[in-house]
């Protein structure tokens, strides 16, 4: 699941190496968590919080085929 | 006046890209087209959807399609998830090429018949609210879809069009002039 954000993220951001993506069990379903620099907290978000809106939608794709829910994060 | 009225070039993008809209016209056409198409197969893959990518257009905007066992996961409700798949995949690309491209994507041609389904509906609405005299709303739409609606009614005659609500709740609204 999280190899999904980590290529956006990457591909995204200015600061590649500061992208840290995590992945946990929870109660419901898979938590995301992504990281990154401050300066590219903006770029991951976007304005109106659109390009977190759209990576939550593909998650939500990859989550239905694995029929679990998944939740993402940015810290 | 609308937005996506106002910007008739560029229909659904934010504001963001604005300054990358500009046209750059530095990265060769060739190039664009091939890391558009494999920025969206790797999207695909890692969402772990089957499909295979295609350019129905090298030229620009770039039109890219997709061929899948999955239609209607790709498209989404209201066609949410090839808008996002869309979005992500231009924002890839132009951090990629350093340059905004602007490209489409559409899964199977649903968004070409999509379109033509909703020329024809706002038309026929068109027709209702002449006859009956009062506005009517069509469903929540996202900009694309609503655009069509706009362009397709904005010579009309007896009828004037804008949109109402905020995210994936807006939608148009079809009144008597």
């Amino acid at each position: 699941m999280k190899d999904l954000v980590e290529y956006i993220a990457k591909s995204i951001t200015a600061e590649p190496d500061e992208v840290k993506v995590t992945e946990e069990d929870s109660d419901e379903g898979i938590l995301i968590k992504l990281e990154v620099a401050p300066d590219d907290k903006g770029r991951v978000i976007g304005k109106q919080g659109r390009v977190a809106e759209a990576m939550r939608t593909l998650i939500r794709v990859k989550a239905a085929r694995a029929e679990t829910r998944a939740r993402l994060e940015i810290l | 006046m609308d937005k996506e009225e106002a910007e008739p070039v560029v229909e659904e993008e934010g504001q963001v890209e604005k300054e990358q809209e500009q046209p750059g016209g530095k990265v060769p056409r060739e190039i664009a087209a091939s890391t558009a198409m494999e920025v969206l197969d790797t999207l695909l893959k890692l969402m772990g959807v089957g499909g295979e990518v295609e350019v129905i257009s090298g030229d620009l905007p770039l039109s890219l399609n997709i061929e899948s066992e999955e239609v209607g996961l790709l498209i989404g409700h209201r066609g949410q998830t090839l808008s996002s798949l869309e979005y992500i995949t231009k924002l890839v690309v132009a951090a990629r090429l350093g340059e905004w491209v602007p490209l489409y994507v559409d899964v199977a041609g649903y968004k070409k018949r999509r379109q033509e389904a909703l020329q024809r509906l706002a038309l026929y609405l068109a027709d209702q609210v002449v006859t009956r005299q009062r506005e009517m709303s069509l469903e929540p739409m996202p900009a694309n879809e609503r655009r069509i609606i706009h362009i397709t009614l904005s010579d009309h005659p007896e009828v004037e069009t804008h949109s109402v609500g905020d995210g994936w709740e807006r939608k148009v609204v079809i009144s008597p002039r």
